[in-house]
């Protein structure tokens, strides 16, 4: 499966860099996501409980930052597996700067699924993977404009809540179902095979340069 | 006169306990103490098994045992191979490998077991599932049937030089020589993909090795009790007479339950054997999509040479075959594919090069047609081609070529699954073709309907194939027909029963014999206990050979109850009738005696029997024939289509059936409406779709689509009996017979509906989007 996009970040693109390589951060980005635990240099172990639909279990990843060129671009290899499959795939995440004051993330990869996830849900990976990477990226532009507000107000830390379990979920069933009308797809239940999918955005949004904290 | 059974469309005798919930299904099996099991199955189709830790699954309250393996020791061996290899073909290859209970180094298709979870409930043994810890290290898969081949190939088994699983080239005549006469050769690449059975019930095993009267009892969803009750006891260095294997009802065979042995089966057997405790393990719907047996996958290069005015000089088929992971049914399937290419026409000259190929997918054995389905669709597919480019109608180009009545038994010269000559034992099959082509009006719908609606802008086409199909071949089936005392008539024999009404066809047939009604015969069926001796219900054989075995059972019963009689009554046996129960002195009904009070005075408890006679009104026959009765029949479909949304409508929908002797009309007709709907499913719904990891991604009926009662028409059914000379009853099989021509009117029809668009269906199962796909660029004017 490709894995392709792009998403306009609201603000300076050191920050935005800064932003995605704070695991604490990207976990709140991430619900059901236990910690991630820095295992190596350029590792990360990260463990998920998901509960979506028929697809129910356990996930454990693996994230390997590579080829990095501080605040411009990496890559990403990751790995995960549990009781509802599997998912491996690599891609390469690009920050561009806009001139404005905005960031453009321009994300691409590979993924291979197998298992539950892919003989059960496949109908909904693309459109659900979609739908979850976009939330995901929305939630971490929220927190970076609370951290850029908190800054220009001389504030250390922004007031910045983080969306709970159940409004992600939300958003991105909303997110699906309208991306499923706007295709013409006519089944519209909502199973969320999205396991492989959230480790995309582990992915996608995971940023290291060995120091997080 | 006495009342005749044969031929009467009798309801089932089952039935009543089916509808009403009354019937024993493995799952119903419930026994005191019973342990389940659940099985940990690889996500991956191709990896190396690196480690696997099962402690925590162990240590989990409520888990009894977790086995790996490593556990069974020397008990872990690979599976028997089911068919030997052809002996009798120079040159072949062909190497066997067979399945295994666990995998112990290697995981070679998605689904295949690593461990068993043994525990006091199901949910206990699946929970436990995730706390075993598999590092598997993923290998190239190999998918692609064509690429499999390919040098670079990953390798399925890596002690093979090449995924090649047998080689075999098969030929009749001068094939080159042919080509070089003819006018017209068509060639064409030809696909077939894989589906799966789908049965209502999956497979299930409870097994309870009784530690006290050291006695195992199998209750499987097996096709095959006999022969799995030999290979366990064997495996295990049990008696036969510790073995007890019970085939229930099931609701479904189809082919995939014929496996011998899955690795649930021996799985089963070892950990009951190692727990002295029963344990039960009901596959799910999801394990049956990755776990059992499927079929039909193979690309055909198919060439057919032909005379101007359309009479066939000879057929290349060169395929390859996909086995899957392992082949322990040989070349059952592809050697079925190859014969049934022959159809019911005359075909002077074959070439035929096979290639059965090793690959990353669950294993291939029989699915209900069991290669007959390809081989009709290659030469139909090719008859069609050819009718067009010569302009001869399609029902006249199959007339120009079929076989006449006066050449049977006709040997068509290559050799068939059973590793002997291909020889069709009777046939008719003008009538047959002409008759379906009256009941669908094939003339007037050509003439008239069809440039009606055409004219109205709508895509309704015509198709009308013929096809042959081998059934009921040997080895042999056995059974016992025994009067009871209380007058009512039990039956035993060995194969199992899957729905397809052995209660009541075999209760006909001993009714016929004893002239009782066939509500009083009790069958007893797929018990290993009740009869010892048999192979199995497969290849359309039930009605054939254990049918014969019970006609022959009977017919010694019947010679008992007379000369029995004779005495009783004392008259001379020619002057006596069995009818309604009773022993009648014809013309003088009051003078009588009841089946019940003779199988009393069989079994005296004083007196002497003289020497030579057995006791009791009971006999064991056994029936094999020399070789397959050859049924046929000719299938018509008017189908229309909606070039805009590839939505099909099946308006019509017409087969006639030449199955020999018809021993239940109703019965015969009801597995034609089954095989007909797993026909339609096979044109245009079903179809397993892995993409290039071995990955299968409609592993639900959410994704895979079977035809529900809105996409199955109505069916039209005509007979036609041409009695088989290799059994005494005359009859030939006709469980597969509805399914195999589907695809093959199903392109036709498509094509002739879509005539504008000049396309050629050579993939089954075509698919709405496949359509679409074929549509775009052959577009009429808009």
């Amino acid at each position: 499966m490709k894995i392709e996009g792009e998403y306009i970040f609201n603000g300076p693109r050191e920050d935005v860099w800064e932003l995605v390589r704070d695991p604490d951060v990207l976990v709140t980005a991430l619900p059901g996501a236990k910690d991630l635990n820095q295992v190596g240099e350029n590792e990360y172990e990260g463990e998920m409980n998901v509960r979506i639909g028929p697809v129910a279990g356990f996930f454990s990843g693996r994230i390997v930052v590579s080829d990095e060129v501080p605040p411009e671009s990496y890559t990403l290899s990751v790995e995960g597996k549990g009781n509802p499959g599997f998912a491996k795939g690599t891609g390469r995440v690009q920050l561009i700067e806009q001139g404005d004051g905005t960031t453009l993330m321009r994300y691409e990869g590979e993924m291979q699924i197998g298992g539950r996830l892919a003989g059960v849900g496949q109908r909904l990976i693309d459109t659900a993977s979609k739908s979850m990477i976009r939330q995901g990226l929305e939630t971490l532009n929220q927190a970076l404009q609370a951290r850029v507000a908190a800054r220009s107000e001389g504030k250390e830390e922004g007031a910045y809540k983080p969306p709970s379990e159940a409004e992600f979920a939300t958003a991105v069933a909303k997110d699906m179902a309208g991306e499923m009308l706007s295709s013409a797809r006519t089944r519209m239940i909502l199973i969320a095979i999205a396991v492989a999918i959230v480790i995309i955005i582990v992915a996608v949004v995971l940023i290291s340069t060995g120091g997080g904290n | 006169m006495t009342e005749k059974y044969i031929g009467k469309r009798l309801t089932r005798n089952e039935d009543p306990r089916l509808l009403t919930g009354q019937a024993l299904f493995v799952d119903d099996v419930e026994i005191p103490g019973m342990l389940h099991a659940a099985f940990l199955r690889s996500d991956y189709a191709h990896a190396r098994l690196r480690s696997i830790n099962v402690s925590a699954a162990r240590s989990r309250p409520g888990v009894v045992a977790v086995y790996t393996a490593e556990d069974m020791g020397d008990a872990w061996q690979p599976g028997p191979p089911l068919v030997s290899p052809p002996p009798t073909v120079e040159d072949i290859v062909f190497h066997s490998r067979t399945q295994v209970p666990l995998v112990k180094d290697k995981v070679r298709l998605a689904g295949e077991p690593l461990a068993v979870v043994i525990a006091e409930s199901r949910y206990v043994a699946e929970d436990a599932l995730d706390d075993i810890v598999v590092e598997l290290e993923p290998l190239g898969a190999v998918v692609d049937l064509e690429k499999a081949l390919e040098p670079d190939a990953p390798l399925v088994h890596d002690d093979l030089e090449f995924n090649l699983a047998a080689h075999l080239i098969q030929e009749k005549g001068d094939y080159a020589a042919a080509r070089e006469k003819a006018d017209l050769i068509i060639r064409r690449r030809i696909v077939i993909d894989r589906g799966t059975a789908a049965a209502m019930e999956n497979r299930g095993i409870v097994a309870h090795w009784d530690e006290k009267s050291q006695q195992l009892t199998l209750w499987d969803t097996t096709q095959a009790p006999i022969p799995i009750r030999n290979g366990l006891a064997g495996m295990f260095g049990l008696s036969t007479h510790q073995v007890r294997v019970i085939a229930p009802f099931v609701g479904g065979g189809f082919g995939p339950k014929i496996m011998m042995f899955c690795p649930e089966e021996v799985v089963l057997t070892w950990a009951t054997l190692q727990l002295g405790r029963p344990i039960k393990w009901i596959e799910d719907r999801r394990e049956n999509f990755y776990a059992t047996n499927q079929e039909r996958g193979q690309v055909h290069d198919a060439e057919l040479a032909l005379t101007h005015d359309g009479r066939i000089l000879g057929l290349r088929d060169d395929f390859i075959h996909d086995t899957g992971a392992y082949d322990p049914y040989g070349l059952t399937v592809p050697l079925n594919t190859q014969c049934h290419a022959f159809g019911p026409y005359a075909i002077p000259t074959y070439y035929g090069d096979l290639k059965v190929v090793f690959t990353n997918r669950p294993i291939v054995s029989p699915l209900r047609g069991a290669g007959r389905p390809q081989g009709v669709f290659v030469i139909e597919r090719l008859l069609d081609v050819a009718a067009k480019k010569l302009g001869i109608d399609k029902v006249e180009i199959r007339k120009r070529n079929l076989l006449p009545p006066d050449v049977f038994p006709y040997d068509n010269k290559i050799i068939d699954q059973a590793f002997v000559s291909l020889v069709y034992d009777s046939g008719n099959y003008r009538p047959v073709l002409e008759k379906a082509a009256a009941m669908i009006g094939y003339d007037r719908f050509l003439s008239e309907e069809q440039p009606r609606l055409r004219a109205e802008g709508r895509h309704v086409g015509i198709g009308i194939v013929s096809f042959i199909e081998t059934t009921g071949i040997g080895p042999y089936e056995g059974a016992r027909v025994t009067v009871e005392t209380s007058g009512k008539v039990s039956a035993a024999t060995g194969v199992g029963t899957q729905g397809q009404g052995h209660f009541t066809s075999f209760a006909q047939i001993v009714a016929d014999q004893l002239g009782v009604s066939p509500r009083d015969v009790n069958l007893v069926t797929g018990d290993t206990s009740e009869f010892h001796w048999g192979t199995g219900t497969f290849a359309s054989r039930g009605a054939v050979v254990a049918g014969n075995a019970v006609n022959a059972a009977a017919l010694t019963v019947r010679a008992k109850i007379l000369k029995l009689a004779s005495k009783v009554l004392e008259v001379p046996e020619e002057k006596l009738e069995l009818e309604d129960g009773r022993v009648r002195v014809t013309g003088v009904p009051q003078q009588s005696i009841s089946l019940g009070e003779l199988a009393v005075l069989a079994n005296p408890l004083r007196g002497a029997v003289e020497p030579g006679t057995e006791p009791g009104l009971e006999a064991t026959a056994y029936f094999g024939p020399k070789y397959g009765a050859t049924a046929s029949g000719s299938h018509a479909m008017i189908l229309e289509v909606d070039p805009e949304t590839m939505m099909i409508e099946i308006r019509r929908y017409v087969l006639v059936e030449d199955c020999g002797t018809v021993i239940n009309p109703l019965i015969v007709e009801g597995q034609l409406h089954g095989g007909v709907a797993l026909g339609i499913g096979n044109s245009y719904y079903e179809q397993l779709m892995y993409d290039e990891n071995g990955q299968l991604l409609n592993a639900s009926f959410a994704d895979y689509l079977i035809p529900t009662a809105s996409e199955v028409p109505r069916v039209e059914i005509g007979h036609e009996e041409t009695p088989s000379p290799l059994n005494p009853l005359g009859n030939k099989g006709v469980g597969e017979g509805g399914c195999i021509p589907v695809p093959a009117v199903f392109a036709q029809a498509l094509e002739d509906a879509l005539a504008d668009y000049a396309i050629e269906i050579l993939e089954v199962p075509m698919s709405p989007d496949k359509l679409f796909e074929l549509l775009q660029g052959k577009g009429k004017e808009q």
